[in-house]
């Protein structure tokens, strides 16, 4: 893409983030959210083929009705209480469409359908982008608005999410799909706990971003979008063999690597809050998710010598793709849980 | 006045179904160019007639003039209109929908009266909508960069997506 143009639409996104971000009046919000879909639209869209422009085509339009919903929603709750403020949100059917609408924006469920279809007809490189920044502003806006929010909602949209990120991956062999039915269930873990303790969301949103980009970044250094092809990786980067098996079980959350460190917090906060039940349904779900993440190990490292291997070693010439993201996410994703209490700090 | 502005408000549920029922595109652009005509009527009634102009102008008058001509482009040699079968099945519906709601939430006489609301109205010499604009312009100073920026972005986005005419992303397949 033109540089220029390419500059015009990152640059766009940071706006629209920080826009959402940095206000408190819902119309500016919502200008926020439209400017991050309306930019990373020609992104999804740069490589010219027809199942990219589809994916292109269903991302816009799930995006362009949650922020009409949005809209509706804070113009109804201006109607009837007068009141623009996000943090003073006090009509319940306002307030009940405000999270539907935010849950369809980063793909919750039941509003999840779009997003393994629309992971699949990216680049990896841009469905890092949706994963990961296109997230930060909408979960902006449910941390502020949480307290109006009913909790059985919020409960139920964690664990579906959980639930049916666990189950959706489970017969995938397209690794893009695996990630988007990763990103719905970490997802889940992050609203289940945000009514007790938001500043676990924001942990959680924070390791989760770390973990995906590692494995995002690995899957695109290796050129892999199936599990067949990572049978095959060893050869290319024997070093990535080693750390994407540790990324993957991060992200299943199995210490002492660092996605332990959310769920682990997330689970002991709802014990606090006497909920048993609801924790045990979530540390199963995990369970279902960890099975899909082991597969993924299993195919590209625990298959290497001395067992028969399924490739023959190429020319190995020094890599022009940029390794230093990969090397920081990867070591992110692997050794923060020693220094949680810091990154509690850090959210808190 | 409020049986007018009620006659407005008829005529844009008559133009928003004219729109949902799915005819081929440039009907609906006409169902469009109801609604907004009768919307800006509306907008008159509730006092910003300045507003109202604006809108009429820039919206009716500029992009969706441009927008008709854009999807007459794309004309095809058997357009269906309101009263082919498959869109007046939608516009049953919709006619039905619309009768239903209306009679579940109709009100009495005392109910419904539009009356112009005007802020302000004795005690300030401007309007409400020419103030605002002043407003736009001054205490929103950085928003309306912000917008014009947007605005920019937009074309870009346009421009993009539409590169390469019948070998880019947008062609017939």
């Amino acid at each position: 893409m033109n540089p220029y143009v390419l500059t015009v639409l990152l640059s766009s996104l940071g706006l629209g983030t920080t826009l959402t971000f940095a206000s408190s009046h819902w119309l500016l919000a919502w200008m926020g959210l439209e400017i991050n879909t309306l930019a990373i639209v020609p992104l999804m869209a740069q490589h010219h083929h027809p199942r990219a422009v589809e994916a292109t085509t269903k991302y816009f339009l799930t995006q362009a009705t949650a922020a009409a919903m949005i809209l509706f929603a804070s113009t109804t709750n201006a109607w009837i209480t007068g009141e623009w403020d996000m943090n003073n949100m006090s009509n319940p059917i306002a307030s009940t469409m405000i999270i539907t609408a935010l849950a369809l924006k980063i793909g919750l469920a039941p509003m999840h359908f779009w997003m393994p279809e629309v992971l699949q007809g990216l680049d990896l490189l841009t469905g890092l982008i949706l994963s990961t920044w296109q997230k930060l502003a909408p979960l902006a806006l449910i941390v502020q608005t949480a307290q109006a929010i009913d909790p059985m909602l919020l409960t139920a949209l964690g664990l579906t999410s959980t639930l049916v990120g666990g189950w959706g991956g489970l017969n995938q062999t397209q690794l893009r799909k695996i990630l988007a039915y990763s990103s719905i269930a970490h997802m889940g873990w992050m609203l289940i706990v945000l009514q007790y303790a938001p500043q676990l969301t924001l942990l959680a949103l924070l390791t989760y971003i770390f973990m995906t980009s590692a494995a995002f970044l690995t899957l695109k250094v290796s050129s892999a979008t199936k599990v067949n092809t990572l049978a095959v990786v060893w050869s290319k980067s024997p070093v990535l063999t080693a750390t994407t098996a540790l990324v993957l079980l991060s992200l299943g959350g199995l210490p002492p690597l660092t996605g332990f460190m959310p769920k682990w917090l997330i689970l002991q906060e709802l014990a606090k809050q006497s909920l048993p039940l609801t924790a045990t349904v979530m540390a199963l779900a995990a369970l279902l998710s960890l099975y899909f993440y082991l597969r993924l190990c299993y195919a590209m490292t625990l298959t290497i010598s001395p067992n028969t291997t399924a490739a023959t070693t190429p020319w190995r010439a020094q890599t022009t793709q940029a390794s230093l993201p990969l090397a920081l996410f990867t070591t992110m994703a692997l050794g923060l849980l020693p220094v949680s209490p810091a990154i509690v700090m850090l959210v808190t | 006045m409020t049986y007018f502005v009620f006659l407005l408000l008829v005529a844009l549920i008559v133009g928003l179904i004219a729109v949902a029922s799915n005819p081929t595109p440039y009907f609906a652009a006409l169902g469009l160019v109801v609604a907004a005509g009768v919307g800006c009527g509306v907008l008159v009634g509730c006092g910003g007639s300045f507003l109202s102009l604006v809108l009429f102008l820039i919206y009716l008058g500029g992009m969706l003039v441009v927008f008709a001509y854009s999807a007459a482009l794309a004309a095809e040699p058997f357009p269906e209109a309101w009263g082919s079968r498959s869109v007046a099945g939608y516009v049953s519906v919709y006619f039905a929908g619309v009768a239903l709601m209306a009679g579940l939430l109709w009100g009495g006489w005392y109910e419904g009266s539009w009356v112009t609301i005007d802020g302000l109205k004795e005690f300030s010499m401007l309007r409400g909508d020419v103030g605002g604009v002043a407003m736009m312009y001054s205490f929103g100073g950085a928003m309306l960069v912000i917008c014009a920026w947007v605005l920019l972005l937009t074309l870009l986005v346009v421009l993009e997506l539409t590169r390469g005419l019948s070998r880019g992303t947008l062609r017939a397949v």
